[in-house]
């Protein structure tokens, strides 16, 4: 017996638990009014937090399809077969409408090096949608979750406060106040594109093929397949979250590596408000 | 800088507010256990009670209502009470919320008149300051780590993310929530009987007895300096572990803190600000002041001015203490990519 199918007794015992704790206080409130009622209410009340917490904490693993394996969808990168156009950038933008000033998808570029041995490498960024979700662990109103049935990670913007630790929390700067609304917006796959078996409106817009989008659970998908068949990194894989964006050929060259004396003109710019990566 | 700044000025003074607010009850309350039997020589323990339980709501609720007004809707943080997670600010909101409602009846019952005839209403008052002085400790304690937790959460916030960063913060509110009662004290106080200068003071060695009326203001003042200044030192004690460990690291860590060190970009703020003005310096004068009554049992005299001029630098070290590391924190991330 697994986690999951432990939790989920648990919860189901729990609820069995929670009904039968009412179901007593019905008929104690017919035979017994007053003072005794108040105290069986209250102790339901405390059982009904408790439940909440317990269940909060107890989430089954994930949803599995029927074969046994999770969808996880993902991304591959090939920095190889990306010529730095901004056309993700563009059609990211036009497909959400999303504000000036800020992005969900975009492009950095890294130059490095004294002339005239140079390099420009870029580097499309988005959200992760990681495994292990920092910023879904730090929501307090459980408003940013991650999906169970394809692990894209997404914000309920009616529970969302805007409180932005989220933005705080995010290893890859992937959230975003939006002007407008006050909520946090991010990267969500293009979820009504996906859903319907298109691919994202990156994936569908970039020119040289360099965005290639699947199910990492899959391992026919041709993301797993390049995954299994090429040296990948993720960004920041220190930071624990266990991204399941990949990249080909990434250069992570930072701004810190130009602070040393050995490699020195290094330039990156982020095409974003932040002129900086932080 | 180029830096974006999601959390500015409406946290930091709510971070700052209700660590002070929070302190002020605790301490409170700490002073009211201090003197259970009400005896006349243990006086200034229930002033000092009667100040921090009446004052403490106050920065706590204008803290709160900052942040609200941050959030732009009011009714959007009503969300926080529809869920309890393992978030730091969704646990904290709850305390925030227990804490506020027991700190504003805990204030009420100070507040109210001393009902000298009726001896029973007396009392039920006297049980109920007490169940909420035992309360409100442990609920402004969680409010005032919960301010540090809440930062430290992160890696991504390399800074933030140490454990003795919610230690600093407790002891920052604590020592805050005094610096604002002596303030109060100050302002408020000095009037009829305990008014009069104390000319009988001589300089030669005469010890007089502190029990004597006229000596209880300058007794009370005694007892918030000391423990303003036992609190200053391990505050000290805190950020030189904060700063070492974080220096003796490699990578994010110490890259991050480099930012409050020497040649750092907010290092004048965190030196001058929080280390001179809200440590270093209120320590010293509070030390002089203490001393004589400490080794000698000299009656301790502090001049008001002092006292204020004390206070008032505690509480802007105690927010310096958190715009630097809300903003050092923010200002820098993980190093590479």
């Amino acid at each position: 017996m697994n986690l999951a199918t432990l939790s989920v007794k648990f919860r189901e015992g729990l609820e069995r638990a929670l009904r039968s704790r009412r179901a007593n206080d019905q008929t104690e409130q017919e035979t017994r009014p007053g003072r005794r009622n108040l105290i069986a209410g209250a102790a339901a009340g405390v059982a009904t937090i408790i439940g909440t917490l317990a269940t909060s904490l107890l989430k089954p693993a994930s949803a599995k399809t029927e074969n046994g394996r999770k969808i996880q969808y993902g991304m591959v990168i090939d920095i190889r077969r990306c010529i730095g156009c901004h056309a993700c950038t563009v059609a990211c933008k036009s497909e959400f409408n999303v504000a000036l000033g800020v992005n969900r998808s975009w492009v950095e570029y890294v130059e490095k090096g004294t002339y005239p041995n140079v390099g420009r490498s870029f580097l499309p960024r988005l959200c992760n949608h990681c495994s292990e979700p920092s910023c879904v662990y730090v929501c307090p109103t459980n408003a940013t979750y991650k999906r169970e049935q394809d692990g894209i990670v997404v914000v309920d913007q009616g529970l969302c406060i805007g409180c932005k630790y989220c933005i705080q929390a995010c290893p890859y700067d992937a959230r975003f106040m939006d002007p407008h609304t006050g909520w946090i917006e991010k990267c969500d796959f293009c979820i009504h594109r996906v859903s319907k078996g298109l691919d994202p409106a990156c994936v569908n817009t970039c020119v040289g093929g360099a965005r290639i989008f699947g199910d990492l659970g899959d391992p026919e998908s041709l993301v797993s397949r390049l995954i299994a068949q090429n040296r990948v990194t993720v960004l920041r894989g220190e930071m624990g979250t266990f991204p399941n964006v990949y990249y080909i050929a990434a250069d992570h060259t930072d701004e810190v590596d130009g602070r040393r004396p050995e490699a020195r003109n290094v330039r990156v710019l982020t095409h974003r408000r932040e002129a900086q990566r932080r | 800088m180029e830096h974006e700044v999601a959390w500015h000025f409406p946290v930091i003074w709510y971070l700052y507010l209700a660590g002070l607010g929070a302190g002020a009850v605790v301490v409170a309350a700490f002073a009211f256990l201090g003197n259970m039997k009400q005896t006349s020589e243990h006086y200034h323990y229930s002033r000092m009670a009667r100040y921090g339980a009446v004052l403490g709501p106050i920065p706590l609720i204008v803290g709160v209502s900052l942040l609200i007004f941050e959030l732009g809707q009011p009714s959007r943080p009503l969300n926080l009470y529809k869920v309890i997670n393992l978030s730091p600010m969704s646990i904290g909101s709850w305390f925030l919320l227990f804490f506020i409602i027991t700190s504003i009846i805990y204030a009420i019952t100070f507040m109210l008149p001393a009902f000298t005839g009726h001896e029973r209403l007396r009392k039920t008052i006297g049980n109920l300051q007490h169940a909420l002085s035992l309360l409100n400790i442990p609920l402004g304690l969680g409010v005032a780590i919960y301010t540090g937790v809440l930062l430290g959460a992160m890696p991504s916030r390399p800074l933030w993310n140490s454990p003795i960063l919610a230690l600093l913060f407790m002891i920052s509110a604590l020592s805050t929530g005094i610096a604002a009662i002596i303030i109060t004290r100050v302002v408020c106080h000095r009037k009829a009987a305990d008014a009069l200068p104390d000319r009988r003071l001589r300089p030669h060695g005469r010890r007089m007895s502190s029990k004597r009326p006229g000596r209880r203001y300058h007794e009370t003042g005694y007892l918030l300096a000391t423990t303003d200044l036992i609190l200053i030192c391990l505050e000290l004690i805190a950020i030189f572990l904060f700063i070492m460990f974080a220096h003796l690291t490699v990578g994010n860590l110490k890259y991050a803190i480099a930012v409050i060190l020497p040649g750092g970009a907010m290092a004048d703020t965190f030196w001058i600000g929080v280390i001179l003005i809200g440590l270093v310096l209120p320590a010293i004068v509070e030390l002089y002041a203490v001393f004589p009554r400490l080794i000698y049992n000299v009656p301790f005299v502090a001049h008001r001015s002092v006292e204020f001029l004390v206070a008032l630098a505690v509480l802007i070290g105690g927010f310096m203490l958190r715009y630097v590391i809300v903003i050092a924190g923010q200002i820098t991330g993980p190093m590479g990519i």
